[in-house]
C-alpha cells in the first residue's frame, strides 16, 4: 500500500522553543525573515477568567485536495502519491497565483530562488528514511511524523489512542494531513484556515476567460457544423432534383 | 509581365509564393503553439482543456519545463520570422495588405459587421432577400477577423515574451509589480489565443467547405476571374481598371 504521510502536533507538549523553526531554516537555508514552519501563539482568557496560551506548530498541511495545486498555471505545484505537496522549482515561474489560494498561508515567494517555497515534510530526508528536520529536533516530542497507512506506525497508533483535530471549518475543509491534539480544548479561531482567495487575474481566467472560451469555441464549432450539415442537405436535394429532371428528359 | 496563368486565361495570379509560404508557416506554428500551449496550463482553476491533454503533452517531451521551453522557443521563432518578413516586405506586401484588411473606424466596423451578419445568415437560408454588400478584395468578416488576428498576434507575441523571459530576467520578489504583470500577461496571452481560435473556426469552415476556391488560391496563388467577379465585385472593378483582367 502507498504511504500516506501525516504530521501530528501535540499542542500540550509544545513549549514554543522554536527549535523546529531553526532546524527547518538550517535544513532549507531559508532567507532572513522567512520560514517554512512556525509556532502560532494564541492568548485568551479561559472559562475561569485566567489568562491562557495555546501553541500551534504550523506548516503546509499537505491537503488531500490542495487549492494551491489547482491554482498553479504551470503544474509546478503538484501532489505526490504519498500525499506530499511539492513545488518543482525548474517549472515554477514565481507568479504567486498559488500563494493566496492556500488557506493556511504556508507559501511564499523566495527572494533568493524567485520560486515558491513551502514545507515539503523534508521530502529528501523522508525518502532516505529519515524524519523531517523539525520532528527530529523537537525537544518536547510535540511533533510526530509517519505513515498513516501503516497500522504499526506510531502515528497510526496515536491517531487511534487520542482525540485529534484538524484545522478545518464548514467553509474550508480540504483534507489537511496535519493533526492537532489539544486535550479537548477548542481550536481558537486565530489558527483556523482563511477562506482561500485568488488574485484578480486568476479569478478572471477561472470565472470569465475559460467559460467564455468554452462557450465561444463550442458555439462556433456547433454553428458551423450545422451550416455544414445544411449545405450537405441542400446539395443532396439539388442533386435529387437534377436527377429527377434528367429522368423526365 | 502578364498576371494571368499561361494557357489558362480564366485565372489570375493574386498571391506570390512568399505570401503563400508565410501563410502556411503561420498556420503551422499556430497549430504547434496552440497544442503545446494548452498542454502547459495545468492547474484546475486556470486550465482550459482536459487534464489528460496536459499530462500527455508534458509526458511526451519529458516534463512541463521542457514543454514550456519548446513552446517559448517556438513562439519566438514564429514572431521573429513574421517580424523579419514584414520588415523586408513592408511596401510590397504588408502595407497593401494592412490597407485592405484593417478596420479602423467604428463606421467601417459596423459596415463589416452588417456584411458578416448577412453572409452568416445566408448560410442558414436566412435573410435571403438581403444581398451581401459588394465586397472588395476582402469581405467584411475577413477584414474583422484580419484586424483581430493582427491585434491579437501582437498581444500574444508581447505577452509571450514577458511570460518566457520575465521569470528568467527579473526578480519577482523585489517588486510585486513584476508578478502582477506576469499574471495579467497570462490572462492577455490566453484571451488573445482564444479570440483568434474562435475566429479561425469560421476561417477554416469557409476555406474548406463554402469557398474551396479560396483554399486553392492559398495553395497555387491563382484565382478564377469568374470567382472574383462573383464574390468580390469591387475588387474585380479595381483589377479591370488596372488592366489586370
Amino acid at each position: 500500500m502507498v504511504a500516506k504521510y501525516v504530521m501530528l502536533a501535540d499542542t500540550t507538549r509544545c513549549i514554543n522553543c522554536k527549535a523546529c523553526e531553526v532546524a527547518c531554516r538550517a535544513e532549507w537555508d531559508t532567507p532572513m525573515g522567512f520560514t517554512r514552519d512556525w509556532v502560532k501563539e494564541v492568548e485568551y482568557v479561559n472559562a475561569k477568567g485566567l489568562p491562557e496560551v495555546q501553541l500551534f506548530p504550523g506548516r503546509c498541511q499537505h491537503c488531500d485536495d490542495p487549492p494551491c495545486v489547482e491554482a498553479c498555471p504551470s503544474g509546478a505545484s503538484w501532489k505526490r502519491e504519498d500525499g506530499i505537496v511539492l513545488v518543482d522549482h525548474e517549472t515554477c515561474s514565481g507568479c504567486e497565483l498559488c500563494v493566496p489560494a492556500c488557506p493556511y498561508e504556508a507559501r511564499w515567494l523566495n527572494p533568493v530562488t524567485n520560486t515558491i517555497s513551502k514545507c515539503t515534510f523534508c521530502q529528501p530526508r523522508i525518502d532516505k528514511g529519515l524524519e523531517p528536520a523539525c520532528v527530529q529536533t523537537c525537544v518536547g516530542h510535540a511533533l510526530i511524523f509517519g505513515d498513516a497507512n501503516d497500522p504499526n506506525s506510531v502515528v497510526s497508533q496515536l491517531l487511534k489512542e487520542k482525540e485529534w483535530q484538524r484545522l478545518v471549518t464548514d467553509e474550508v475543509n480540504i483534507g489537511p494531513n496535519h493533526y492537532y491534539f489539544t486535550d479537548g480544548k477548542a481550536i481558537p479561531q486565530e489558527v483556523m484556515p482563511k477562506r482561500n482567495e485568488h488574485y484578480l487575474a486568476g479569478t478572471v481566467i477561472e470565472k470569465v476567460l475559460n467559460p467564455v472560451a468554452k462557450l465561444g469555441l463550442g458555439g462556433m464549432v456547433a454553428v458551423f457544423a450545422l451550416a455544414g450539415v445544411k449545405k450537405l442537405v441542400d446539395r443532396r436535394k439539388q442533386v435529387g432534383i437534377q436527377e429527377g429532371n434528367h429522368e423526365q428528359h | 509581365m502578364s498576371n494571368t496563368k499561361q494557357g489558362a486565361s480564366t485565372k489570375i495570379k493574386i498571391r506570390t509564393k512568399d505570401v503563400i509560404a508565410i501563410h502556411w508557416f503561420n498556420a503551422f506554428f499556430w497549430l504547434v503553439l496552440v497544442i503545446s500551449g494548452f498542454g502547459i496550463i495545468s492547474g484546475d482553476f486556470v486550465r482550459l482543456v482536459p487534464t489528460a491533454w496536459s499530462s500527455f503533452m508534458q509526458n511526451l517531451v519529458g516534463g512541463n519545463a521542457n514543454l514550456a521551453l519548446l513552446h517559448g522557443i517556438g513562439g519566438m521563432v514564429w514572431a521573429a520570422v513574421i517580424a523579419i518578413y514584414a520588415l523586408l516586405n513592408a511596401r510590397r506586401v504588408v502595407l497593401p495588405f494592412l490597407k485592405n484588411v484593417l478596420v479602423l473606424t467604428p463606421m467601417a466596423a459596423l459596415r463589416d459587421m452588417w456584411s458578416m451578419t448577412v453572409t452568416l445568415a445566408h448560410l442558414f437560408g436566412l435573410m435571403k432577400n438581403t444581398p451581401v454588400p459588394p465586397q472588395g478584395r476582402y469581405n467584411g468578416a475577413q477584414r474583422l477577423l484580419g484586424t483581430m488576428i493582427i491585434g491579437c498576434s501582437l498581444l500574444i507575441a508581447m505577452s509571450g515574451m514577458y511570460l518566457f523571459w520575465g521569470p528568467k530576467l527579473l526578480s519577482f520578489a523585489s517588486n510585486p509589480l513584476y508578478g502582477e504583470l506576469f499574471r495579467w500577461a497570462l490572462v492577455a496571452h490566453q484571451a488573445a489565443v482564444v479570440l483568434v481560435l474562435i475566429g479561425l473556426v469560421a476561417h477554416i469552415y469557409f476555406a474548406v467547405v463554402e469557398e474551396r476556391e479560396s483554399l486553392e488560391t492559398m495553395k497555387s496563388g491563382y484565382a478564377e476571374i469568374a470567382f472574383i467577379q462573383h464574390h468580390n465585385p469591387l475588387w474585380y472593378e479595381e483589377l479591370k481598371r488596372d488592366g489586370k483582367v
